[in-house]
């Protein structure tokens, strides 16, 4: 394997290992105090990634309808599989960026820019889960004259619905951890709160930021497991 | 009442699987279609339920008073035949994670207004009639439960029910009993033969005997063709002849799981 | 018999109250969240001009910049160097201390509850923080993105790696042992042979998500593709940004393919053995 060493210098490390550490210093102990600062703006980024998810689900769930050969013509199917896969190539931070050129800051790109950063990944899911329901079902259904709109809506929803929720789920973990990043560029929420902290050199502040964060990350992935293991458990016992 | 006329079905390379199939069928007949792997049984059933199109002929059924070709038509109107054409699979085919209920509605989605099934579901009366068909299989206690929690022989009955509450002028079965143990076998069996006596019941059966035991008439396929369209006596030199070293298996198989009589 | 009287709650319209309830429920905490964020959707489309004319200053994109400029290749070497690095450092620290956090391979309890816990820990920092950090250590530029992204990568699997120390099949661990073999002496011949895959499969996975990070982390000072990125947007030169952008997406799908194949390679040799 080819080592291609860049901008790699481990004099500089040395040096600035002492100064990392003295920062870290700086930014302990936190600053309590700025705390009721902070309650609004993690609500904000919960808000945000939970806004971003619906609709993300919401849209995803289209991308996926086209993009499953089982009940979708193939040059729609390969067009939207398409999408999907290029969409997953795009880091939600280039979106950001792009949405807040055009549309300003605010938490309005960040939800946008969440909610289209899920069609990649909810998009393929809930793509393949549908590709996976019993062909022969949804046969029998049409067999007896039902319309497409109708077998999905009473043969693939039913039987996707599980891994539909349990996905959604997940991707709202995500979209929590990426709403703090976004909001350092603009979108609002607790991420700004980090970002504008350290510009105004208030360190101690930051901290608290960050330990507020590390609380909704921490309660969101609860949460989550939590609704997954039920889903989970619902559905083996059936 | 349905009429086959002389259909043929070719795949796309050009080989001839069902070479002019012809035969009709009344109120009161109760057909079991025999004939060894390949014969075209399965592809006959198809195209009776419009699955699949034959390269020629027509499948002209009767509904309303009204003769329709399935064999020609496609799209909406086909799909308004197959509301009326009730369908029961080797597997079952339900929806596992809705209640037997749900499945047997879900029959008559082909008969509701696409606005209303994707909105309202479906009305207290249409429940109340797929409950009675549940009642006409014996299973009406089991209507709330999930599909994924019943036995095969259950599920079948279940899948029966879907067919019936479509009040269909015409019931295909494609071995039915296929996946099921003797004891559930035979049940199929009796709640399919009363049937009969509304409309045409057409079943694929794999095993002769059950066949000859429950139907009031036989059509035997071999090689696409059909070689024997009579009552139940069927022979067993006539069998032999069809189904070649096949019906040693066939028998061999029914000698081991328990007798049916 | 009859339906209303044996099973009420199958009713149709009972059901079709209850599933109105729940979307009317969840209709309303939309919309009121929708509100509170001051989310017009009707903004989107009153000034869904400004996408278009965004989308119409970045078309065509002026791809003659990624030859042109020749601070741009560099950029991208810088963001391939970073994630390849990172990856490399971050994995191999990773199991290292998966050694040392695996029940089975630990040399005491005392290490697992340490690493563990600090692995736990840092999976949930924003590597937002790290870098900041590491800004102030070390200066901007795709050093600090490096090494944001090692840690970041010791977190993710140190973790992963430490389960599959566990897992691996006990039997051949203890024949070895009984051979009068030393602890290190079985964890070179037993249990790296049995995680070997894994590793392998997961480092390749390591890659293309440091390659995404390397990208995002760019823009806070790591250096690479997505600081030219932002800074072509700050400076409102659309085009450039949008070259760039594409460059990007083809550069990860290539390596998401590239990667996915040998993986492939790998898994299938060692079934194949």
């Amino acid at each position: 394997m080819s080592m291609l060493v860049c901008n790699v210098s481990l004099g500089a490390l040395s040096k600035g290992i002492v100064d990392g550490i003295a920062f870290l210093g700086e930014m302990f102990p936190p600053d309590f105090s700025a705390l009721p600062d902070m309650i609004y703006p993690a609500v904000e980024t919960i808000m945000i990634s939970f806004l971003a998810t619906f609709f993300g689900a919401l849209l995803s769930f289209f991308f996926a309808l086209a993009g499953a050969s089982n009940i979708s013509p193939m040059w729609l199917k390969s067009i939207s599989r398409f999408f999907m896969a290029t969409e997953r190539a795009l880091p939600e931070i280039i979106i950001i960026l792009l949405l807040v050129a055009a549309l300003g800051l605010g938490p309005f790109p960040g939800v946008i820019a969440l909610a289209i950063g899920c069609i990649g990944m909810l998009g393929r899911l809930f793509s393949d889960a549908i590709e996976e329901v019993n062909a022969k079902t949804i046969e029998s259904v049409q067999s007896a004259g039902a319309t497409k709109i109708q077998v999905i809506q009473y043969v693939i929803i039913p039987e996707i619905l599980p891994s539909l929720i349990s996905n959604t789920l997940f991707r709202f973990e995500v979209n929590t951890r990426l709403s703090v990043l976004l909001g350092a560029v603009g979108a609002g929420g607790i991420g700004y709160e980090i970002f504008y902290s350290f510009q105004l050199l208030e360190y101690e502040r930051a901290t608290t930021a960050i330990l507020v964060v590390l609380l909704l990350v921490f309660m969101s992935e609860r949460v989550s497991d939590y609704f997954r293991k039920k889903i989970l458990s619902n559905t083996k016992l059936k | 009442m349905i009429e086959v006329k002389n259909i043929t079905k070719s795949t796309k390379e050009g080989r001839q699987i069902l070479k002019g199939i012809s035969f009709k069928a009344k109120k009161g007949d109760f057909i079991g279609i025999l004939g060894p792997s390949g014969a075209g049984k399965t592809l006959t059933m198809r195209c009776l339920n419009g699955l699949t199109k034959p390269t020629t002929g027509e499948i002209l059924i009767t509904i309303d008073n009204q003769v329709h070709d399935i064999a020609k038509n496609k799209g909406k109107e086909l799909r308004q035949m197959r509301q009326k054409i009730g369908v029961v699979f080797q597997g079952f085919n339900l929806v596992k994670r809705l209640s037997v209920l749900e499945n047997v509605m879900i029959g008559k989605l082909g008969q509701i207004n696409q606005f209303r099934s994707l909105f309202k579901g479906f009305n207290n009366e249409e429940a109340q009639k797929a409950y009675e068909a549940l009642e006409k299989v014996k299973i009406e206690k089991l209507a709330k439960r999930k599909v994924a929690s019943l036995s095969g022989g259950e599920m079948q009955r279940v899948a029966i029910a879907r067919a019936i509450f479509q009040e269909p002028v015409i019931l295909l079965a494609d071995e039915p009993i296929a996946n099921l143990d003797p004891t559930n076998a035979k049940k199929i069996m009796k709640r399919l033969k009363p049937l009969s006596e509304e409309m045409p019941v057409i079943g694929v059966f794999h095993q002769p005997e059950i066949a000859s035991k429950y139907c009031n008439r036989i059509i035997a396929l071999k090689d696409g063709t059909v070689v024997y369209d009579g009552n139940s006596d069927i022979s067993e030199d006539l069998l032999m002849d069809i189904y070649g070293d096949e019906l040693q298996e066939i028998e061999n198989q029914a000698l081991v799981s328990a007798p049916l009589a | 018999m009859s339906l209303v009287i044996d099973h009420p709650y199958l009713i149709p319209s009972e059901r079709l109250k209850k599933r109105a309830f729940i979307f009317s429920v969840l209709a309303i905490i939309v919309i009121g969240l929708s509100i509170i964020l001051d989310l017009n959707p009707l903004l989107f489309f009153t000034d869904g001009h400004h996408l278009i004319n965004l989308l119409g200053e970045m078309v065509p994109p002026n791809v003659d910049i990624l030859w042109e400029k020749k601070s741009i290749f560099s950029s991208i070497l810088e963001t391939l160097a970073m994630a390849f690095l990172g990856t490399c450092f971050g994995g191999g620290i990773a199991l290292g201390i998966a050694f040392l956090a695996a029940t089975n391979t630990s040399p005491h309890p005392v290490f697992r509850f340490i690493f563990r816990g600090l692995m736990s820990i840092e999976r949930v920092i924003p590597k937002l923080v790290i870098i900041l950090v590491f800004v102030i250590a070390v200066g901007l530029g795709p050093f600090a993105g490096m090494l944001t992204l090692t840690i970041g990568t010791i977190g993710m699997f140190g973790k992963l790696f430490a389960d599959a120390i566990e897992e691996v099949d006990p039997e051949p661990v203890e024949a070895t042992y009984a051979t009068g073999a030393s602890k290190l002496q079985v964890i070179k011949y037993c249990i790296i042979p049995q995680v070997l895959p894994s590793f392998t499969a997961n480092l390749f996975y390591a890659f293309d998500v440091n390659l995404r990070s390397a990208i995002g982390l760019g823009i806070f000072g790591g250096g690479g593709i997505g600081f030219e990125i932002h800074m072509a947007m700050k400076m409102l030169r659309y085009k450039d940004a949008l070259a760039l952008i594409l460059f990007t997406i083809i550069l990860i799908s290539i390596f998401e393919k590239f990667s996915d194949y040998l993986r492939a390679q790998i898994l299938n040799e060692q079934t194949l053995k």
